[in-house]
């Protein structure tokens, strides 16, 4: 989605070596392809640090730790494209809030299931109708408004749980998420191809997914010509909060039980993911496929640096270069939108 | 013989499939105005571009008083002193005028920014401009407030401030009304006079007489031939620049009986008490001197300004758009004045330009969109208006400006509206689209729709409309249809009313 496709390059009559060239030096921009070609890079040299790498179960774990983040990273890819600074720093409470909800009404067993999936995603939903109100009512910025919102979470999962979170996951989430089922693929990859097309087919071929992009590329000519930019922003927060509850459900699910910071560590890599992706933070520019190669670079990259047991084995070395990494990904593309504008 | 002071040869360059300039040749003299004509997407903003070093030729080279010219950026020629206005605007909206105009090349003193220098610079371009800003010097007003045409002034002053001895104005008339564009010709005069040498690019055909001396028409990307201005009639010129074209008579007006769009006492920010009525199948013009609230009035019957009191019907029916949104919901389209800043969603294809006001009529549940169904529409309405694009999915940032403002109007034909407003929706199109744009409104007319059309250029008014609201200070003081429908009475009717009303 990100990169505009140009046929007519191809009709064109010049001598092949230049047409090769041009070829060539369009896919080296393209945020996808260079985000995919690093990715394999990593996981090459990771495989030949540890053989283990390359082996398919460990594959498939890799995938199934990127689908957290890539699941988590559907709603800040929406947000990023609505533009006007676009950004939503909650994901990760709310994915949180979602799981400490579920494994509540869970406790265990399937009884409950519906509604307890029903219960974390309305959850989830709330803390993107009010982070949508405080943007687009109050006109708080984005970036604030989401950030403090991570405090208003916290505090009310504190309030829920009285600091101890109980229950734990549903066996039929669990059997979803780690159970085998078609071809030896857990059913999250499965879920997340699903919600992959569905976010892919929304983006590119419905018309909230062209409103979407418009008004991100320009809000005022978007209202001129008949859009609500401020409902397509709104309903992008309000998505991009259940997708993060989604997301918390299929950690719980993963890790059965909960803890209070649970979903933390996908803040930043949400945004990272998206913005590797090639989703631009100005805004109108991007889409999911690059997000979901970015959150299986950032995940090959986390499972480098733990194989590399950089700083004798312990985890904090690893979590500073990760956070750095990280730092210098945002500042690069930060900085490309100031330049672009 | 003597080289030319400024001698482009062998200028090509290409955009992936796209052939902006095929080997183009140009020379000028200093102390002339020398006009480059030709069709949209004819390559003459690539060509200027390349002179200021905006754009990198693929080949070619630029001579400036013979010494070849190497810019790797319009930093290095403003040094050698080109200084342009593109037909993009690239002012900054958050910032005053002033700011503005000495943004990049900004006074310091002891390493801080000297406003009283930059104040020293800038006035008197302001002051001698103050006619065209009808009669202030908007020095620390905020470019946001100002109206395209005042922008487009601001960017000329800002060229100018840069004291230059190659002027480039890239289609800085195209929406210039014509009292701004007198003060730009009298300063283009003395310019002429002091030895600079100033590139014109227009399609408005009065104004190349008015001030060029020469004039270089490129077609599909190179100059086709160079000519003296006034040795050649008008009808030549035109065919040198578009080809051959049939005459526009004055089309037979299609008006019904039925009144359409009924306005009553409407008032807005800037319109004061507007009543008239635009009757089925009528093109009703809003003129008037610059600034006197036509854009307002378009954007106050599309709810895109809020509206203070006053009643609007379209066919006997009240219709109170609250948004944008509502208003197509009742039937009307709006093309905005301001292309780049209104009209496009420049980062975004062509393809999902032309589709967004109408996306929801060819969804499936209002949702599902189909892409052959999408291109379809899109190819129809682009060929409607007779665009030049490569691909559908190209931004439409790439298109030359004359086929952006296509795209700005195209992309209402699928709505269907029944009331059309359009805010100048012929700057920087060429002349022969343009005839081909004004025989569409006309078409879209003898279908029974209401046309209520301003324009920065009074000549496009007396051609197309059948009745023109002369508008001043917000409101509606003359209707002028007819016999009386000349040039001449349009002007009139503006500057009478300046009289009578200042002296009252
Ligand atoms: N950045 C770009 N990317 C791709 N194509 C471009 C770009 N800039 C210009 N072109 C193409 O080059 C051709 C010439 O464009 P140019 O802007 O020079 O035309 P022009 O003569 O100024 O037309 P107009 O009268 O409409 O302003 C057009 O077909 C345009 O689509
Ligand atoms: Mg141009």
């Amino acid at each position: 989605m990100s990169t505009v496709e140009r046929p007519r390059a191809a009709e064109q009559g010049d001598n092949a070596p230049g047409r090769a060239t041009g070829v060539l030096r369009r896919l080296a921009r393209d945020p996808i392809v260079v985000s995919g070609v690093a990715a394999l890079v990593l996981w090459g040299v990771a495989a030949l640090v540890s053989p283990a790498f390359a082996s398919w179960s460990q594959i498939v774990t890799l995938l199934v730790l990127a689908s957290f983040l890539g699941v988590i990273a559907i709603g800040q890819t929406l947000v990023v494209i609505a533009g006007g600074e676009g950004i939503d720093l909650s994901v990760g409470a709310t994915a949180t809030l979602a799981a400490i909800v579920a494994s509540r009404h869970m406790d265990g067993s399937n009884e409950g299931f519906v509604g307890a999936v029903a219960l974390a995603l309305g959850a989830a939903a709330v803390v993107g109708a009010l982070n949508a109100t405080g943007i687009l009512v109050f006109r708080v910025p984005p970036l604030v408004m989401t950030l403090g919102m991570i405090s208003v979470v916290y505090g009310f999962i504190r309030l829920y749980t009285g600091g101890r979170p109980a229950g734990s996951a549903a066996p039929a989430l669990r059997s979803l998420v780690g159970g085998d089922t078609v071809a030896g693929i857990p059913g999250v990859l499965w879920l997340w191809l699903g919600l992959s097309v569905l976010v892919i087919w929304l983006l590119r071929r419905t018309s909230y997914g062209w409103r979407l992009y418009a008004v991100g590329g320009n809000p005022t000519t978007a209202y001129l010509s008949g859009v609500n930019p401020r409902l397509v922003k709104a309903s992008a927060y309000v998505l991009s909060s259940l997708f993060a509850g989604v997301g918390g459900l299929l950690l719980l699910g993963y890790t059965q039980t909960v803890f209070l910071r649970l979903a933390d560590p996908y803040m930043l890599p949400s945004v990272a993911a998206t913005v590797v992706g090639g989703t631009a933070l100005i805004g109108g520019i991007g889409g999911y496929l690059g997000t979901i190669i970015g959150a299986i670079l950032l995940t090959v990259l986390d499972s480098f640096l733990r194989v590399l047991q950089v700083g004798g084995g312990g985890d904090a070395p690893r979590q500073i270069i990760y956070g750095l990494v990280l730092l210098v990904v945002l500042s690069a593309y930060g900085r490309q939108k100031r330049l672009r504008q | 013989m003597p080289t030319p002071y400024l001698q482009m040869t062998g200028v090509r360059k290409r955009y992936g499939g796209v052939t902006a300039l095929a080997g183009a040749d140009f020379a000028a003299e200093a102390g002339t105005v020398h006009a480059v004509l030709g069709p949209n997407g004819s390559g003459k903003s690539t060509l200027l571009k390349v002179l200021t070093g905006v754009v990198e030729p693929d080949a070619g080279e630029v001579r400036l008083e013979g010494r070849p010219l190497r810019p790797r950026g319009p930093r290095d020629t403003l040094e050698a002193g080109i200084s342009a206005v593109y037909q993009e605007l690239s002012l900054v909206e958050d910032f005053t005028v002033v700011d503005n105009l000495v943004l990049g090349v900004e006074p310091r003193r002891w390493g801080l920014r000297d406003r009283a220098q930059a104040r020293r610079i800038a006035l008197p371009w302001l002051e001698r401009f103050a006619d065209a800003f009808g009669g202030r010097v908007p020095a620390d007003e905020r470019v946001l407030g100002l109206d395209p045409g005042e922008r487009q002034v601001v960017e000329i002053c800002k060229a100018l401030v840069r004291d230059p001895r190659v002027l480039v104005l890239d289609e800085a008339t195209a929406s210039l009304r014509r009292r701004q564009v007198e003060v730009l010709f009298d300063v283009v005069e003395e310019l002429r006079e002091a030895g600079v040498l100033v590139l014109f690019i227009t399609h408005r055909l009065a104004e190349i007489r008015a001030v060029c001396d020469r004039a270089t028409i490129m077609r599909g990307g190179t100059d086709v031939t160079t000519v003296t201005v006034g040795e050649l009639p008008e009808q030549e010129l035109v065919e040198l620049m578009v080809g051959e074209m049939a005459a526009v008579g004055a089309a037979p007006s299609t008006a019904r009986e039925q009144v359409r769009l009924e306005v009553r006492d409407l008032s807005g920010p800037r319109v004061r008490e507007a009543s008239f009525q635009v009757r089925a199948g009528e093109i009703v013009g809003v003129g008037g001197l610059q600034g006197q609230g036509q854009g307002s009035l378009l954007a106050t019957l599309f709810g895109a300004e809020r509206r203070h009191s006053g009643t609007v019907l379209v066919d006997g029916r009240e219709v109170r758009p609250r948004s944008p949104k509502q208003a197509v919901r009742s039937g009307l389209a709006y093309v905005p004045g301001n292309r780049g800043t209104q009209g496009l969603a420049l980062g975004r294809p062509i393809l999902e330009n032309m589709a967004l006001p109408s996306l929801a009529r060819r969804a499936l549940l209002g949702v599902g969109l189909s892409r052959r169904r999408e291109v379809e529409a899109a190819r129809s309405a682009a060929g409607r208006m007779a665009t030049k694009y490569g691909s559908l999915d190209d931004p439409v940032a790439t298109l030359s400006g004359g086929n952006q403002q296509k795209v700005v109007v195209g992309k209402w034909f699928a709505t269907e509206p029944r009331v059309v407003l359009m805010d100048d929706p012929a700057k920087g199109i060429d002349v022969r689209a343009k005839a081909e744009l004004f025989g569409v409104v006309r078409d879209l007319a003898a279908s029974g729709v209401a046309v209520l059309v301003s324009s920065s250029d009074d000549r496009e008014l007396v051609e197309v409309c059948d009745r023109v609201l002369v508008m001043f200070e917000g409101r509606v003081v003359d209707d002028v249809h007819g016999e009386r429908l000349t040039e001449e009475t349009l002007v009139a009717a503006a500057m009478r009313v300046t009289g009578t009303e200042v002296g009252s």
